[in-house]
């Protein structure tokens, strides 16, 4: 059995884990993360991909609106290549209370956000998609961001300092001595091996499962699993973020992201054995696209291409039957304070916007216990991608091979561009033609982002994310993964779990479009190319 | 505009129809939107054996090779399946142990063609396999547009440098057996697989691609091509909108380039495909038959629609139009008597008749059959 020792072992691969890896490594700390599957497969990457300005939570949360907004200012800074500054409209409609407004823009200056009425005619000009039935709007600096690519920078800039990544490696138990965890034991999910690791302290970064990893440390924590559901369109409907000016709802958001765009969400409380099976129900993709086309009216008769759900990582605070009305604050734990269980830390609440804090409050805490007196550095450092003092090196890599993908791929990487592999032709070859990714981009993701799976590279390179859901891509990228595993067998596996992984977002909106495009696959794979 | 038929759909059915009416001396026109499901046929016609004698005459007089025996082809991701009747290009087999040792030839920087899964599937077999890339002026050529190594483009150019391209692989040749190559060949001059086959001494295997399908390209333009030296009309990029009926008899078709010139004729076959073809519409409510309104066999519950297994048989599949035992299309649950529904759009209503290819081909029959029974009214 293979053992090995650090200074702060971080179990969870989504945001907020990453996010403490990268601080951690970045203040000198020999840093491990173990995700029990890919980077960002919990909440991370099920949600909207919204850039909160702070607004949502103005009336309701200050606190929140707070730590947004000033967030919204540093995400700007750090991760400008996840980030698209689209902006966003509050709007009235004439069944709400244009009342509100009134108070709700108060609330946001006092949070120190940008609110200005705008009229509601600018309002159409500004986002032409916009219900035209509008009574009022409000411009908001809302944006979007993109949660994957958030995700792997921070964590390609944890290894860049040192960090150590597993993926695929599921924690199995906590190694105890008395009343202080000394390390963990995990299981590889594609060897089986049993490894140990071992540091004087342990971050719980799970999220929702973070619940599961306090138990197996004896502490108990109690988690409010509450299911969220949104749907993807197949256009990019609107250009801003487009929000209802009321009290916080179902299906109220719609954000652009990409070549898409996402309406959401639902709020349903689940029982914690479901968190790892939600599914999107009939009556949440009715109410779904219902309450969206009051947003955007060019929603009803776009193509949906997916249904997703993903758990609010909230801890309990009390018996609200909804999970809206409690607070998204973060919560750090020290379980040498709480419980007497010494080495190790919870981290967790927040959201997808404040995870740089969050990662900054565990880190401090994490330093407190070893020791190190280092600042944190996170909010000025760019991430590996968005250093701007490399843009005429982007430009210049660009300008020399013409070509789309090298223009997509500096949009999905930034500065990192630079990175991908353009030696020849072939790696020019486009493996994705919904989005773009080259051969070059997918072999940078199996080499330098830990992608081992198809499903692990569409969250990396967004290869099978577009209209096609990957009907031509999934077999050329699973050419190139055989190929980097020399693994034939493991690889035709994985085509399949890829497909079926698809399929399940597909078939809760199989209709339309969305039929026929399934039929062609199934079609396709069935019959024609033998999977 | 008069005809005897119209048919509705330019695929596998509606040319098997088109062609057999036009040569017994009917006159008939095809509305086709373009692409159909022959762009990504496999090569073999599913739920057929030994073919029929009038669809190997109508196949050969079209130019198009098929052969038959039961056995096994090898598919592109390096599986084996059962498979009998198919065209030329297919290579049935005994069994899977087929060969001792093959040569796999592919061409630089074409992701279409999936050869790791070919070998992992052939060396399971016992087979021994060596891989070797054409690189040559011509295929480099392609590469400089990014997407340009697909398998429509790739043909063109093989149709232009065969020669070339069997001295190559000619000289990468050492003792295998066989010869695997991807189905990139005989686009638009159908003599090339043969040439290839006569100018390689070794046994050639042609393994599918990714659709676009060469093979199925080239069977639907031969067909086609049969159509019209038959005399028969084929509006290739017009769509039928709506049908005009009376007393459950269909008068006219409205197309969309035709605009108010409608299609009048005898007899109407509707050949116009599956949800992807988009025969068949659906919304989140309901499955129908867009351009007559037809009556559709599926079931209410939209949670039904759909296994969540993706390999799983799924039942939105089986949806088709409702017809007798004639064919006859149903509205409102009465036949109307002069329209014919064939091919794919019938789903598994008619199990009788096969799946997929088999069942364009067995339900064309069916309805020229019929048809033919009538004489033409005289105009």
């Amino acid at each position: 059995m293979k053992t090995q020792e650090f200074d702060v072992i971080i179990i969870g691969g989504g945001i907020t884990g990453a996010g403490t890896q990268r601080d951690c490594a970045m203040r000198g700390l020999r840093t491990l993360l173990i995700e029990r599957s890919d980077i960002a497969t919990g909440a991370t990457g099920r949600n909207h991909g919204l850039l909160h300005s702070g607004a949502r939570y103005a009336v309701n949360d200050p606190e929140s609106a707070v730590e947004c907004i000033r967030e919204n200012q540093i995400l700007r800074q750090i991760a400008a290549h996840c980030i698209d500054e689209t902006d966003g409209l509050f709007i009235t409609l004439p069944e709400d209370d244009l009342g509100y407004q009134k108070t709700f823009v108060e609330a946001c200056q006092r949070a120190g956000i940008s609110a200005e009425i705008i009229d509601p005619a600018l309002a159409r000009r500004l986002e032409p998609s916009v219900n035209p039935a509008l009574i009022g709007a409000v411009r908001v600096p809302d944006g979007s961001v993109d949660p994957f690519r958030l995700c792997a920078a921070n964590m390609l800039d944890a290894k860049m300092h040192g960090g150590q990544v597993r993926l695929h490696s599921e924690v199995v138990g906590l190694i105890r001595e008395g009343d202080t965890i000394r390390g963990v034991r995990t299981r590889n999910r594609h060897t089986g091996e049993i490894e140990e690791y071992y540091a004087p302290v342990t971050v719980n970064a799970c999220g929702i499962w973070g619940q599961h990893i306090a138990d197996l440390a004896g502490v108990p924590i109690s988690m409010f699993p509450a299911k969220g559901a949104l749907l993807i369109f197949a256009h990019r409907v609107s250009n801003m973020v487009i929000n209802r000016c009321r009290k916080p709802a179902n299906a109220d958001i719609l954000v652009p992201g990409d070549t898409v765009c996402v309406i959401g969400t639902t709020s349903t409380r689940i029982p914690f054995e479901e968190c790892d099976h939600v599914a999107v129900t009939p009556d949440e993709v009715t109410l779904l696209i219902t309450e969206g086309a009051k947003l955007s009216p060019a929603l009803s008769s776009t193509r949906i291409l997916r249904a997703y759900a993903g758990v609010r990582p909230l801890v309990s605070t009390d018996d609200d039957p909804t999970g809206r009305n409690i607070s998204r604050g973060i919560v750090c734990l020290d379980h040498e304070q709480r419980d007497g269980c010494k080495g190790f830390i919870t981290i967790t609440g927040g959201k997808l916007m404040t995870y740089r804090l969050m990662a900054e409050i565990a880190t401090d805490l994490v330093c407190q216990k070893l020791n190190v007196d280092k600042p944190c550095e996170t909010a000025i450092t760019p991430l590996p991608g968005s250093e701007d003092k490399s843009y005429e090196a982007v430009a210049q890599k660009i300008w020399e091979r013409p070509s789309t993908a090298q223009k997509a791929a500096a949009s999905r990487m930034g500065t990192g561009v630079i990175r991908i592999q353009s030696e020849n032709r072939q790696d020019d070859a486009l493996i994705c033609e919904c989005e773009e990714v080259s051969a070059g981009e997918i072999k940078y993701a199996i080499d330098m982002m830990e992608a081992s799976t198809l499903t692990d590279l569409r969250r990396r390179t967004r290869v099978g994310m577009g209209t096609c859901q990957g009907e031509f891509c999934a077999c050329r990228a699973a050419g190139l993964l055989a190929k980097a595993h020399d693994c034939v067998e493991k690889e035709r596996a994985d085509l399949a779990d890829f497909l079926q992984e698809r399929w399940k977002g597909n078939f809760p909106i199989g209709w339309g479009d969305t039929l026929r495009e399934a039929e062609y696959t199934q079609w396709v794979y069935k019959h024609v190319l033998g999977l | 505009m008069k005809f005897d038929t119209v048919i509705i759909g330019g695929g596998l059915a509606g040319l098997v129809a088109g062609i057999s009416l036009q040569k017994a001396g009917r006159h008939v026109a095809i509305i086709s939107t373009g692409q159909n499901a022959l762009h990504f046929f496999s090569g073999s016609f599913e739920s057929m054996e030994e073919p029929p004698q009038r669809m190997a005459s109508l196949f050969e007089e079209a130019g198009i090779r098929i052969h038959y025996q039961n056995g096994v082809r090898l598919m592109p991701l390096g599986t084996f399946r059962p498979a009998a009747l198919s065209l030329e290009d297919i290579s049935l087999f005994p069994s899977p142990q087929f060969a001792r040792s093959v040569l796999i030839v592919s061409i630089s920087g074409y992701h279409d063609f999936f050869t790791q899964f070919l070998i992992d599937g052939l060396e399971r077999q016992g087979i021994s396999c060596r891989l070797q890339f054409l690189d040559m002026p011509e295929t480099r050529a392609l590469q400089q547009g990014p997407g340009e190594m697909r398998s429509v483009q790739i043909a063109r150019t093989m149709d232009r440098i065969w020669e070339k391209v069997i001295q190559e692989i000619r000289s990468m040749l050492k003792d295998e057996d066989i010869v695997i190559l991807p189905q990139v060949f005989g686009l638009q001059d159908i003599s090339v697989p043969g040439r290839i086959r006569q100018g390689i001494p070794a046994r050639i295997v042609f393994a599918g691609t990714m659709p676009p399908s060469v093979p199925g390209i080239r069977t639907q333009m031969l067909l086609k091509r049969r159509f019209e030296v038959l005399g028969g009309t084929y509006l290739m990029g017009d769509e039928a909108l709506e049908a005009h009926l009376h007393d459950g008899v269909v008068h006219s078709i409205v197309t969309r380039n035709l605009d108010s010139h409608y299609l009048e004729a005898d007899h109407f076959i509707l050949a116009s495909g599956g949800f992807f073809s988009k025969g068949l519409k659906s919304n989140p409510f309901q499955v129908s038959e867009p351009i007559f309104g037809l009556d559709v066999q599926y079931a209410e519950d939209r949670n039904t629609w759909y296994d969540p297994t993706f390999k799983a048989d799924q039942p939105y599949m089986e949806y088709g139009v409702k017809t007798d035992t004639a064919l006859h299309g149903l509205l409102q649950g009465e036949p109307l008597k002069n329209l014919f529904v064939i091919g794919s759009i019938l789903g598994a209503t008619h199990p009788e008749f096969g799946t997929a290819a088999g069942l364009a081909v067995r339900s064309a029959f069916h309805a020229v059959d019929q048809i033919l029974q009538t004489t033409p009214e005289a105009e």
